[in-house]
């Protein structure tokens, strides 16, 4: 086990980064379950409500994107 | 419908198919691949020097899965083109591909027809079907078996796997690491979506058109969307802040091809390296990397619809003006919280 | 960017890939799907557009063949109803002329009949008279004055004695008509004597005859509603009632 203290570092940095998703997860499991909740009493705005929801759901994971990109950065020495 | 004919050879065909894959996994012991980012270069020397004065083209092993990919697509192309061709001549009812190919268009186009109105339907249509189709065919092909496995070796300039001969010039890796002098696998075929050339391409081809459709749809109105300078010399205060978020939707387009192309290459990449690193950790057990592979042919199907419906829905958003395309983002915020 | 692999020349690469997909999709795929399911959406419209043209044409002709049928049955019903009344109207006639033709025939019949029982009670008298005068000699054993044996019958039959009507000598009213019953039908000098008493008496100008055999003889005169009752069985009946 050698090597230096910055590569740990850099991969800690990248695990770290990723703990950001979880507000995604939590946000994207919201607005789905609100979604579903609306869909299930009124199916006849199915349509409307996939494409708001898939909406929302791109918004709350763009979140968690920013992570990934923050992690890939760390873990592949970008900057 | 009732009772088909039944096959009860067939179930005898997956077990066989596992117990196979049991044979093979001790035969052959599933190597766990180096997991790199950048698409692998099969030869280390550029194609072109100075391709378009841009700088050196290596020939990485997603162009050989892209030519497939064009190959195939334009195929079904041609294919679907003279099936309603046919069909055009008989009964506007197209067989085969042509039938396929319109059960699923015509979902999609009523989809759009839904989301944009019949104004801009056909406007918008043909960019969300070609990127949902496009990427549907980018992310199933890595499912095929061969990709991503088979390749040319590459001298390892750090850790490195030991090979076994099989002759003709094929060679096994084995599982075992060496310090120097070791072997490193770049495949022939790289599933396209999991490369970032790609996901970036479509992300800014994506964006350009919706800026392209919006202009197209209010003209040069669309540019109060970001310069939003209409209530600025009535109510100066809510002018200036209505200014300021116009500025910011300028960055959060920019930061659209961010989250488009890291979406579907972060979905991916997420899966070839679970594949991998289940394969590579259960070693000889091959069936759950089959599992994780029936859940990557989900995950590549709902990416692709994902990303073909997020254009379409801001395609939709930008052929609409300014108060509508903001009522409909508070909705958003709403749901979130 | 290197270690993400983003490389400008794969980057305009991948891009040139995807105009070639979009554009061989959109040339051989999205515009002929569209312009058919375009062609086939107008066309299922044109078939809903024919069938709805359809539908009223038929609705229209519908009612058209509604009205002419109501019309017809209105003059059917006419014509039934104009044939049914000259029916029965004809049938009215008919009925009427048979009837009055059949009256006619019964009068005459009737007239005749009594015409003939006239004449046959004529012939009787003769001989009811000879035969009562026959009767009477054996009788009386002796015979009567052959003359006044027949001027006694024509009394008793006709209620006539020496130019009068016996009946009549008290008469105290007045009428136009009078109707004279006899037993036996009177001759030709008797009626005209009755006629010329009953206008001297009474006034009457107009006189019937009628010949009655059950008053056995004499007259009944009737004259208005008043009856003179100069008959045998009258003055029979009379004395039945005082014999009581």
């Amino acid at each position: 086990m050698d090597g230096n203290i910055l590569d740990a570092m850099r991969y800690v940095g990248a695990g770290l980064a990723m703990i950001g998703a979880a507000g995604a997860g939590v946000g994207i499991g919201l607005s789905v379950q609100g979604a579903l909740t609306g869909m299930a009493r009124n199916p006849d705005t199915y349509g409307n409500l996939l494409t708001n929801m898939i909406l929302g759901i791109a918004f709350s994971e763009a979140i968690a994107i920013y992570c990934l990109v923050i992690a890939f950065l760390m873990l592949f020495k970008v900057v | 419908m009732e009772t088909p004919k039944r096959t009860p050879w067939r179930r005898w065909i997956v077990l066989v198919l596992m117990i196979a894959g049991f044979i093979l996994g001790g035969i052959f012991v599933p190597v766990q691949p180096e997991i790199v980012v950048a698409a692998e270069k099969l030869i280390e020397e550029p194609i072109a020097e100075n391709f378009l004065g841009l700088g050196p083209l290596y020939l990485v092993n997603t162009l050989p899965t892209l030519a497939v990919t064009l190959v195939l697509l334009v195929v079904i192309a041609f294919a679907t083109n003279r099936s309603l061709k046919k069909s055009q001549q008989t009964d506007m009812v197209p067989r085969g591909i042509g039938n396929l190919m319109e059960a699923i268009l015509e979902m999609l186009y009523n989809l759009t027809e839904g989301s944009a109105g019949p104004k801009y339907a056909r406007m918008i249509f043909p960019w969300f079907a070609t990127i949902m189709v496009y990427v549907l065919f980018a992310n199933l092909l890595k499912l095929i078996p061969g990709f991503e496995s088979v390749g040319v070796l590459h001298h390892a300039h750090g850790e490195g796997h030991t090979i076994a001969e099989l002759g003709g010039g094929w060679a096994n890796l084995l599982p075992e690491k060496v310090e120097e002098g070791g072997y490193v696998l770049a495949p022939f075929f790289r599933g396209i979506s999991v490369d970032l050339n790609f996901t970036v391409s479509l992300a800014i081809i994506a964006v350009v058109m919706i800026q392209v459709v919006g202009f197209r749809a209010q003209g040069l109105g669309y540019l109060s969307k970001f310069f939003n300078t209409r209530r600025m010399f009535k109510v100066p205060f809510f002018g200036a802040m209505d200014f300021l978020v116009g500025l910011l939707e300028l960055i959060s387009e920019i930061s659209k091809i961010l989250s488009f192309a890291f979406r579907l290459f972060g979905n991916m990449f997420a899966g070839i390296v679970l594949v991998a690193i289940v394969a590579g950790l259960l070693g000889k057990i091959s069936i759950l990397p089959a599992m994780v592979m029936m859940f990557e042919l989900f995950v590549g199907i709902i990416q692709a619809f994902v990303f073909g419906m997020l254009t379409m829905v801001f395609m939709a958003q930008a052929t609409q003006g300014h108060g509508e395309e903001h009522a409909e983002e508070h909705a958003v915020s709403a749901h979130e919280i | 960017m290197e270690a993400l692999g983003i490389n400008l020349g794969l980057l305009i690469v991948q891009i040139i890939a995807f105009i070639i997909v979009f554009l061989t999709l959109n040339a051989w795929v999205y515009k002929p799907m569209l312009d058919m399911m375009e062609t086939r959406k107008s066309k299922i419209a044109q078939g809903l557009e024919d069938a709805r043209i359809a539908a009223e044409a038929r609705a229209d002709a519908e009612k058209e063949s509604a009205k002419i049928l109501a019309n017809a049955q209105v003059e059917a019903s006419k014509v039934v109803r104009e044939a049914t009344e000259r029916a029965a109207d004809a049938v009215k006639d008919v009925k009427a002329s048979a009837e009055s033709e059949a009256a006619k025939a019964r009068e005459t019949a009737i007239a005749e009949a009594e015409l003939e029982r006239n004449r046959i009670l004529g012939d009787l008298r003769g001989q009811v008279a000879a035969l009562a005068i026959a009767a009477a000699n054996k009788l009386v054993g002796e015979a009567l004055d052959e003359k006044k044996q027949h001027a006694l019958l024509d009394e008793f039959f006709s209620g006539v004695k020496s130019g009068k009507v016996v009946i009549l000598d008290d008469a105290d009213f007045k009428g136009d008509s009078a109707e004279i019953t006899s037993a036996l039908p009177l001759t030709k000098d008797e009626e005209a004597t009755v006629r010329k008493d009953v206008l001297s008496k009474v006034g009457a100008a107009n006189v019937s005859f009628r010949v009655d055999p059950s008053i056995l003889g004499g007259l009944v005169i009737k004259v208005g509603d008043k009856v003179m009752d100069g008959s045998v069985s009258g003055r029979l009946e009379g004395l039945r009632q005082n014999l009581k």
